[in-house]
Parts: structure tokens; C-alpha cells; sequence
């Protein structure tokens, strides 16, 4: 008897489509996804109201970090700990597919999630100002948006591969979320920390990422102070890593977790 | 590579060992050992129901996780279909299917009909067919007209279908369902057990592991009995009858017997074993028989002057040797 092939890809598309059907069979979703953006947008533009000509790319770009942070970064790990929590962990980890196929759909699913509540920060924060920001280059700034949604993700698939390993990655991701938030320069730059947290941010790719973004978006803006390119360079070297990471770490993990049995914890 | 042949038995384990070790405390760690699997060797044949009977704790689950690719042993070996559980897992998973059944291991926000093509796209079930194969295994379960309802609002015995749904989706070849019918009321578990039967007509091996005799003995043509992660029997119901000591038993009951009524009834000629039991104020003796001969006037005889006594026979059932044989691994 010949057996069906599984296919990488369309176990991604799945996974993909399951966290739609997810989301929109559970109303409490849209806090996180459309009502937590609009307060964000708010608080944020307060925050930074008359902090300069470019207080509104600031405000937006911390809110919309703020808004895309748990959606993007953590809620392919969390999709993982529910996994456990429903006891899907087994039967999904005893298809064919390799797990991360499965995280990969997800992580999708959350960039797009992520999107839109940057884009309802966008519109709150400009209809609260009254008008867009002055942005030197407009389809520059969209374009490295995107790609601070892509480190996210990156880190997201490494972080998800701890829901993987342990019942308890909920916890350390709840001590270290906010920590990490702030260290990456989501709020605000990196170079107003204590310098101490520097060489340790330099470790994740939202920081370079974020970096360089303020660089092409805040003319006379003085992050790193390596500059724009150094910045992008430090953000797709980091981010390659990442990923080229990421499936060595889910393949050990499964192999860990098979070895400790400890897939039907939670 | 292992030199077991691959178109042999469907299931062959040698010395299959499973350790768990668990640590608790925080400044004072405590770890603890929990041997679930001491050396288990078994041979399943392909095409038919294979049971695995055994108390709770006894290594059932952990067996059947092992031989399904979720968990790896600590030593011994174990192939399915003739290939390694632990480096074949990528030519096993397509060709196997695993119901671990219970409340859990289903997306509850969604319809079973999606729980399904999810499954199936982690199957590869081809695009082209897989609707139709999604309404076909809906309507052997017979959830078809509740495939579209949320799974929260389907019955432990709904669940149990879908889990099973999901088991056959992919057309494994052989599929391994643990305790299937646990916590099912008498009708669903009615239920389950047809459409298990059902299954083997299709060539399906189905390792299957309750701890319900009857249901054991209804459904299943060979089965091993696991104690203490130990296989203490495996052979045909009626072979393992014959294991404890025959096919009849005959049964004793009154308010209390003597030492010397008991050696008097252990000798009578066929009786191979004799089993007292005190429950309340009465007394039974169980006697395994292994021929005809033997009669209930004969019994009667050996225990004179017993003005309520009781004596019947019956057919020995598996739960007699099931606990035969478990209480002789316990001593």
C-alpha cells in the first residue's frame, strides 16, 4: 500500500488556515488584534507629543512595535503552548510533516495579524495628530516595516520551538517579555538604555531592524551611530541566523521531547 | 538497519525498556525513577486485532506511544511494518494512525469537518480527494451531520468518532487505539467496537490496548496481557485460558470454608487451581477445571454440610485469567 505524501508547504498553507478559522471562531481576538492597537496609538502619541519635528514617527513606530510585538514575536509560541494545552502537541507532532512547518504557518498567520494592528496604530495616531508625518522616504519606511515584521517573526519561530520543549515557556516568556520589549528598542532607542543592556540587544534582529528603520524615517536620528547600511547589515545577518537556527533547534527539540515524553504536559 | 524482515510481522519489539525519570522540589531536587516498560518482547501479525490488556500504570500507553513514533525507548527495539520506530520515522508516520482518544487532542473551536482537512493536509491526503475522503471517514464514524458543528458541542462518544476519523483519514496500514472506549456510555462504546471491527475488513492492522476484558475478548483474536511493564501472557483468549489452568470454572459459595474443605476440593481430579475469596460473611472458592469430567455433585460432595451452599459453573472468562495472571506477576 503506497502511502500519501506530506507535503512542507501544505502543511504551512494548513497551519496558515487553521489560526484564520481560530481567530475568527474566538471573539476575544480582537482585543489584541484591533482594540489594544487603537490604546496604544493613543498612549503613545501622548507620550511623545511635542518630542520634536518627528514625534509622530516615534509615536507610531512605538505604538505599532507595541501592538505587533505580541502578535508577531509571541504568538506563534503561544499557538504552540495552546497545542499542549488542547493536546493537538501529540497528534500534530506525530504527522509526517516536521513541526515547524506547522510554526511556520502560524508565524504567517501572526505577521498578518500584526500588520493590521500596525495599520490601525497608523490610522489612530494620525487622526489624533491631525495629518501623516513628515517621512522622508514613505515607501522606504514601508518597506523596512515589513522587514522588522520579518525579525520579529525570525525570532518568533525560535521562541515557539521553547513551547515545544517545555510546558513551561509561558513563564519565562511572561519574565521576559517585557525586558525584552524595552532592551530591542521597541519604545524607545536603544542608545537611551543603561549601555550595559547594548551588547546584549545587539543579539536580536528587531534591535538592528528598528535601528535602521529610525535611520531611513528621522532625518538627523543617531542610533548605533554605525549608520543606515551597517544597521540593515547587522539586521539580515542576524535575522539569517535566526533562521537557518530555527530548524536545527526544532529538530533537536522533537528529539528531546521524544526522548523525555513530555509532549502530553501542560 | 535492523535485520528483522520488513514483510514480516506488522509489530516486533525486543527488549523494549522505557525509563522515566521526574524531578521535583526546587532547592531540594528529588528525582524519581519510574521504570514503565522492564523488556518487553512481542510480535504482532498483520490484518487483525491485536490486544494489549493490562491494569492502569501497567506501560500500555507508553508501548503504544513508543510504536507510534512518540516517544523513543531508553533501550531495546521496536519496528513497525519493519522499520525502526526511532530512525524510520519518516517512512512510518504516513502509514500509520494513532487514536489516543479522550476530551482532548481536537481544535474544540472549530467543526469536526475542519479538524479533519487540517489532519489531512498534515497527511498529504491528495487535494483532489480529500473532501470526499473527509465525507467518507464522517460517514463510517457517523458524524455526517455533525461535521460542521463546533467540536465543544460534540459528546465525550462524538469526540471518540472524530478521534477515530482522524486515525483512518490518511488510510494508514496500521493503527494503534488506546483504551478507545474509556469513559464512552454503553452505547457509544456499542459503537466504537462495531466500527473498530469494521476496520480490519480493509486490511488494517489495528493495535489496540483496553483494560476491558469483554472488550477484548469481543474484539480481539490474539492479545498479550502487560503487568508491571511486563508482558505476562500473549496468545489466543482460548490458549490463555488453557495458560491459567482450563476452560471451566466452577464456583464455591457459602459462609466460610475450613482449610481441610479446600485441600479436599484442590484434589478432585482436573482441578487445577483454586482461588478463595471472602466477601462479607460469605465465602467463594473459584476452581480452574481442565477436564469434563468433573461435576457439580462432585464439589458438593467435598463440601459436606453446607446447608446454603452454592455451586455453579461458567465458562472462564478473560477477566479470570486476566487477573490470574496479573495477581501471579503482583506475587
Amino acid at each position: 500500500m503506497e502511502a500519501f505524501e506530506a507535503s512542507r508547504r501544505r502543511s504551512t498553507s494548513a497551519s496558515l488556515r487553521l489560526a484564520l478559522l481560530q481567530f475568527v471562531a474566538d471573539p476575544q481576538w480582537l482585543i489584541p488584534s484591533m482594540i489594544a492597537p487603537v490604546i496604544f496609538g493613543l498612549v503613545s502619541f501622548e507620550l511623545f507629543r511635542g518630542y520634536g519635528p518627528y514625534f509622530l514617527t516615534y509615536a507610531i513606530l512605538g505604538a505599532g512595535m507595541m501592538s505587533m510585538w505580541g502578535q508577531t514575536l509571541y504568538g506563534s509560541g503561544w499557538a504552540t503552548g495552546q497545542d499542549r494545552v488542547f493536546g493537538t502537541l501529540e497528534p500534530t507532532m506525530q504527522a509526517p510533516t516536521p513541526y515547524l512547518y506547522v510554526v511556520l504557518g502560524r508565524v504567517i498567520w501572526n505577521v498578518l495579524s500584526g500588520l493590521l494592528g500596525g495599520l490601525i496604530v497608523y490610522v489612530v495616531v494620525v487622526g489624533a495628530a491631525g495629518g501623516p508625518p513628515a517621512l522622508p522616504d514613505p515607501v522606504a519606511f514601508v518597506v523596512l516595516f515589513l522587514f522588522v515584521m520579518l525579525t520579529l517573526a525570525a525570532v518568533g519561530v525560535v521562541f515557539a520551538a521553547f513551547y515545544v520543549y517545555t510546558r513551561y515557556a509561558g513563564f519565562i516568556q511572561n519574565i521576559g517579555e517585557f525586558a525584552f520589549y524595552v532592551g530591542t528598542g521597541c519604545m524607545f532607542p536603544v542608545v537611551l538604555l543603561p549601555f550595559w543592556t547594548n551588547p546584549i540587544a545587539l543579539f536580536f534582529p528587531p534591535t538592528w531592524a528598528l535601528d535602521a528603520l529610525r535611520y531611513a524615517s528621522i532625518p538627523g536620528y543617531v542610533g548605533f551611530s554605525w549608520g543606515f547600511w551597517p544597521d540593515l547589515a547587522g539586521a539580515v545577518a542576524t535575522t539569517a541566523a535566526y533562521l537557518a537556527l530555527a530548524g536545527s533547534i526544532f529538530h533537536r527539540v522533537e528529539r528531546h521531547v521524544l526522548e523525555v515524553g513530555n509532549l502530553a504536559d501542560y | 538497519m535492523s535485520g528483522l524482515a520488513r514483510d514480516g510481522p506488522a509489530i516486533e519489539t525486543r527488549q523494549l525498556y522505557r525509563r522515566f525519570d521526574s524531578r521535583k522540589g526546587f532547592l531540594f531536587r528529588e528525582m524519581t525513577r519510574t521504570e514503565a516498560l522492564k523488556g518487553v518482547d512481542l510480535v504482532v501479525e498483520r490484518g487483525a486485532i491485536f490486544g494489549l490488556l493490562g491494569p492502569n500504570g501497567a506501560g500500555k500507553t507508553t508501548l503504544t506511544k513508543i510504536l507510534s513514533t512518540l516517544l523513543l525507548p531508553t533501550s531495546g527495539t521496536a519496528l513497525v511494518l519493519g522499520h525502526d520506530v526511532t530512525r524510520e520515522t519518516d517512512w512510518l508516520r504516513p502509514r500509520m494512525g494513532l487514536v489516543l482518544g479522550g476530551e482532548r487532542g481536537l481544535y474544540n473551536r472549530i467543526s469536526g469537518r475542519e479538524n479533519l482537512r487540517y489532519f489531512a493536509d498534515l497527511y498529504g491526503v491528495p487535494i483532489a480527494g480529500r473532501d470526499a475522503r473527509i465525507r467518507e471517514v464522517l460517514e463510517r464514524v457517523g458524524l455526517t451531520d455533525a461535521a460542521d458543528r463546533r467540536v465543544e458541542e460534540y459528546s465525550r462518544g462524538m469526540k471518540q468518532k472524530l478521534h477515530i476519523a482522524r486515525g483512518i483519514l490518511h488510510r494508514p496500514e496500521i493503527l494503534f487505539l488506546d483504551e478507545p472506549t474509556i469513559g464512552l456510555d454503553p452505547k457509544s462504546a456499542r459503537e466504537t467496537r462495531k466500527l473498530i471491527r469494521s476496520l480490519v475488513t480493509d486490511g488494517v492492522t489495528i493495535f489496540l490496548t483496553t483494560h476491558y476484558m469483554f472488550e477484548a475478548e469481543e474484539l480481539c483474536p490474539r492479545l498479550a496481557i502487560l503487568s508491571k511493564g511486563r508482558i505476562v501472557a500473549r496468545d489466543t483468549v482460548d490458549a490463555l485460558r488453557a495458560l491459567v489452568g482450563g476452560d471451566r470454572t466452577l464456583e464455591a459459595e457459602a459462609y466460610g470454608f475450613d482449610d481441610r474443605e479446600v485441600d479436599a476440593v484442590r484434589a478432585l481430579p482436573g482441578v487445577s487451581k483454586v482461588v478463595t475469596e471472602e466477601f462479607g460473611p460469605m465465602m467463594r472458592l473459584t476452581l480452574r477445571v481442565r477436564t469434563g469430567e468433573l461435576t457439580l455433585d462432585q464439589v458438593r460432595g467435598r463440601l459436606p454440610g453446607h446447608a446454603e451452599l452454592a455451586v455453579r459453573e461458567r465458562r472462564t472468562s478473560l477477566e479470570d485469567v486476566y487477573l490470574d495472571l496479573v495477581e501471579e506477576e503482583a506475587r
